[in-house]
């Protein structure tokens, strides 16, 4: 439950305390300089705007989406043919973002229109296909995007004054974490609008939601393409992380269920919940996961040569473990939102 | 019963008219011809067994089910006819809003914001506050669970809830589909005094039930709908007396 006075705050507690927690990680790595946090948490923050985005989709509107990598490649291409040097655009990084959000939403509102009328399952199967028929296109439209090349080199941010490069990764850390916080920002508003509303009433019941005079039709369209514009600025900076657009098998099937699973371990329809999921489950691929590994092999114990003692090899195994005790212990999420009841 | 006010002491206009409508779903025609005005003030029901088209009726006139032929004209405003009509979510700012059939409440938002959905489309704060409180007033469970979520409550209380969440739009029709449906006898008086209570403020209520007694000695007028068309149409309490309705519908 939230006080009424709260939603004038501009962020939750929680919100407020995960990003907090999530600006001390450089200081940490002052402290402790062998356990370098800053740099991959970029990734984690990458994947979290991504999740906030499913959630408007799958937490708030009760939609399900299987398929919102291929948002995340079509924003990561967006902002690859718009700031690339061998295109004629050239836009820079800050418009190469926003015009890979708006490129998004356009694309999900455009998959949205025809198929949004499906229901439950069907809907689960239209998005998953898209999310396959996205990588070939991608792949297969070799003129435009350098098929399984990908499009690189892509540019840093840039901030007048600021240089951003792989040697400033802390510099580059704080603005990915304030990006995140604007994003995080604009979801609680959303969850407390005129919109965020229709979206829950659609979520809960579409005849009763019209009997109030809301379109669900409309609703989930603007659901969808929210949640797309969302993934594809996610796309955006990733891509401007690793320079590259990577090549178009990057975004596939896993990384929506990836996505899937952040919004579901950190608790379905809650910003704090998710951002919290993007920390367990991403931070366990890109920091927790290799520090074991590089501390093992410091002592002499793994070798990536030995399967049985390279951590990376255990990845699937503690995801899926971590997935079944969630299941028995915690069905509704780290952090729980309102549980479903009987109806 | 003395809330039956004598139909000749209310006024003439006509709130609601459905003339000759014919609808369907697929290559299966539910309603024949189906007339019915409802006039403001009053209570109209509309009475039927299982299948007899009362739903879809409802449906017709909340434009959800197109028109195959007819016309439904709400407040002089033609709403729906076979040629198109205005859209479904245009109604509820006209003030014809339903109550749908088995509750339908947002079981997962508390009782308060499932009251404030009602008030969707408006932004008169003091005026929304205003209802809230009759509400409150006419459904004292209500505010006791305002935050409780609404999928907690009794069959009956949700009722109560759902048709709360109606008030709040502020109609000057109010649709209820089957408000008794699946709730304990004496919620069942509770409600249909409720509906009463709100009659006597004013509210024009279209009333489509299946217990008919209930109703008919509710309402002002009723209609009976027999495999999609009105077979009877009369004043509440000669229907209660008349011989094919005490047969069919209550079971004398």
């Amino acid at each position: 439950m939230k006080l009424a006075s709260a939603r004038f705050a501009l962020f939750s507690l929680g919100q407020l305390l995960v990003l907090g927690g999530l600006a001390l990680l450089p200081v940490v790595d002052l402290v402790f300089p062998s356990l370098q946090f800053a740099a991959p948490s970029r990734t984690v923050i990458v994947f979290a705007i991504m999740a906030l985005g499913l959630n408007i989709v799958v937490g708030w509107t009760g939609l399900l989406n299987l398929g919102i990598a291929a948002f995340t490649a079509l924003g990561a291409y967006a902002f690859g043919i718009l700031t690339c040097e061998i295109y004629p655009f050239q836009v820079g990084f800050w418009w190469g973002v926003l015009l890979a959000g708006a490129f998004g939403a356009f694309a999900g509102w455009l998959l949205g229109a025809p198929t949004l009328r499906l229901r439950g399952d069907y809907l689960a199967i239209v998005t998953l296909g898209f999310g396959e028929i996205v990588q070939d296109a991608l792949k297969n439209l070799e003129a435009v995007t350098k098929g399984t090349q990908g499009i690189n080199p892509l540019p840093a941010p840039t901030l007048p004054g600021l240089q951003f490069s792989s040697e400033t990764h802390v510099r580059w850390f704080y603005l990915y974490l304030a990006i995140l916080a604007v994003v995080v920002f604009l979801c609680r508003n959303l969850e407390f609008s005129r919109l965020g509303r229709q979206w829950f009433a659609v979520r809960e019941d579409e005849l009763a939601a019209r009997c109030m005079a809301i379109e669900p039709d409309k609703a989930k369209l603007k659901a969808f393409a929210a949640g797309a514009a969302l993934a594809a600025v996610s796309g955006a900076l990733g891509a401007s992380l690793l320079s590259s657009t990577g090549e178009p098998g990057n975004y596939d099937f896993q990384v929506s269920i990836l996505a899937l699973c952040i919004v579901i371990v950190g608790g379905i329809g809650s910003i704090t919940g998710v951002l919290i999921g993007s920390i367990v489950m991403v931070g366990l691929n890109v920091i927790l996961l290799p520090l074991l590994t590089q501390t093992l092999q410091r002592n002499g114990i793994g070798s990536t040569g030995n399967v049985l003692t390279s951590p990376d090899n255990y990845k699937y195994l503690l995801f899926g473990l971590a997935l079944v005790l969630m299941m028995r212990y915690r069905p509704d999420g780290i952090i729980q939102t309102r549980k479903a009841t009987r109806k | 019963m003395s809330a039956t006010a004598d139909s000749a002491t209310l006024p003439a206009a006509s709130l609601l008219t459905v003339r000759g409508i014919v609808a369907g779903y697929g290559s299966v025609e539910v309603l024949h011809q189906v007339s019915l005005d409802v006039r403001e003030g009053e209570i109209v029901t509309l009475i039927g067994g299982n299948g007899a088209g009362k739903s879809t009726t409802l449906m017709c006139i909340s434009c959800i089910v197109p028109l195959r032929a007819g016309e439904i004209h709400f407040a002089g405003e033609r709403i729906a006819a076979a040629d198109g009509g205005i859209r479904a979510d245009r109604l509820v700012s006209r003030g014809l809003v339903q109550v749908p059939e088995g509750r339908r409440i947002f079981p997962r938002m508390t009782v308060l914001e499932n009251l404030m959905m009602g008030a969707y489309t408006r932004n008169d704060k003091a005026a929304i506050a205003h209802d809230l409180e009759r509400v409150y007033t006419l459904f004292d469970i209500l505010k006791k669970r305002s935050a409780q979520l609404g999928g907690t409550l009794s069959g009956g209380e949700q009722q109560m809830l759902a048709i709360g969440r109606a008030i709040l739009s502020r109609p000057r029709l109010l649709m209820m589909d089957e408000p008794s449906m699946g709730i304990a006898p004496l919620l069942v008086a509770k409600i249909f005094e409720a509906v009463r209570e709100l009659n006597r403020g004013g509210l024009t209520i279209l009333l489509v039930e299946q217990n008919a007694r209930a109703a008919l000695k509710l309402a002002h007028r009723g209609s009976v709908l027999e495999t999609g068309r009105v077979i009877l149409a009369d004043d509440a309490k000669r229907l209660l007396d008349d011989p094919r309705v005490r047969e069919s519908y209550l079971g004398e």
